[in-house]
């Protein structure tokens, strides 16, 4: 498990971004009316596009490559998903989509760290 | 000599150091640092050796051959590598196609080569080739992973990071096992997706 600072405050920092923007993005493409599944796989495209990209082009180069990439794909996943499949149902300010998005951002990472506590049991358990 | 993994990472040294030298390389200095601080020759082979990021971690005053398929990768290891205060032997050489004799290294070592090697198996068993019977092969390796949501991901990524840089799907583990490696220990340096590992040569 990470335990420096620096690393610690930039994952929630890259994942909290990531999953604003890509909620944000998925709000702002989808609109009320749109059928639900194709909201969710459009919405889940555009999120983990703009997570890759956000990743590569900013994020990876500050805080780590897969410790980075693997959160921050999966949170931009579910808060484009997420959100795209609620701005199906009814329209999204910008501040709800970010502030949900980053949450869910966040969460994504929380999971992370649980999971690789999880295994580190696992190994240890033998 | 592979001509298009050559080539795509000749390009990719343009941006390389950029990509690597802060976060990534910080990120897995303590990993990189105690797996390298295995090396004890006589003989060592490091590949790939890529823009020399790694040489600051090598324990001194080692006698180490260094090889990398992409010139423009050399050509920014060259300063990393005169600063080292053993000495590193950088030569242009493609795994696949190692000019060294049979068993000529005690060990060999590899940092995040085997995501971008086209035919790791093959590539596995030509360091077998150049191990000494019973040598140690030491691994820090980013590799698939076992578990949904994550091999999805990397499986989903890997058609466009292939294009201009490494695989994020390699199952190097079993590729390890199948070029007939006697594997001695495995650490996982994040989830199961990064990974430190030791092999024998059972010659």
């Amino acid at each position: 498990m990470e335990t420096r600072p620096y690393f610690i405050a930039g994952d929630l920092f890259s994942n909290a971004l990531v999953g604003a923007l890509a909620a944000w993005a998925a709000a702002s493409l989808v609109a009320p009316g749109w059928p639900m599944l194709p909201a969710m796989f459009a919405a889940m495209a555009v999120g983990m596009a703009l997570a890759m990209a956000l990743c590569f082009f900013a994020l990876v180069p500050l805080f780590g490559a897969m410790e980075v990439m693997l959160p921050c794909m999966f949170g931009g996943m579910l808060a484009a998903m997420g959100f795209g499949m609620v701005a199906a149902d009814r329209a999204l300010t910008a501040s709800e989509a970010l502030l949900g998005g980053a949450a869910v951002g966040i969460g994504a990472l929380l999971f992370c760290w649980l999971f690789e506590a999880w295994l580190g049991w696992r190994r240890n358990r033998g | 000599m592979d001509k298009v993994t050559e080539h795509k990472w000749d390009r990719a040294a343009l941006s390389y150091d950029l990509m690597s030298r802060f976060g990534p390389e910080r990120r897995w200095a303590p990993a990189k640092r105690e797996l390298f601080s295995h090396m004890r020759g006589p003989r060592i082979l490091f590949l790939a050796a890529g823009s020399g990021l790694d040489f600051p971690f090598f324990p001194p005053g080692l006698e180490i051959d260094a090889i990398d398929i992409s010139a423009r990768m050399l050509e920014q290891a060259q300063p990393r590598a005169e600063a080292y205060s053993g000495t590193i032997r950088l030569q242009h050489m493609d795994v696949h196609d190692m000019s060294f004799a049979d068993g000529e290294f005690d060990q060999v070592f590899t940092s995040c080569t085997f995501c971008s090697v086209p035919d790791p198996v093959a590539g596995l068993r030509a360091l077998r080739r150049v191990l000494k019977p019973g040598g140690e092969l030491y691994m820090f390796e980013h590799t698939g992973s076992r578990y949904f949501p994550f091999k999805l991901m990397l499986k989903l990524m890997t058609p466009l990071s292939q294009r201009f840089g490494p695989a994020m799907d390699r199952d190097t583990v079993s590729n390890v096992d199948k070029a007939g490696f006697e594997l001695q220990w495995l650490r996982p340096v994040y989830l199961d997706v990064v990974n430190t590992l030791c092999a024998h040569n059972p010659g």
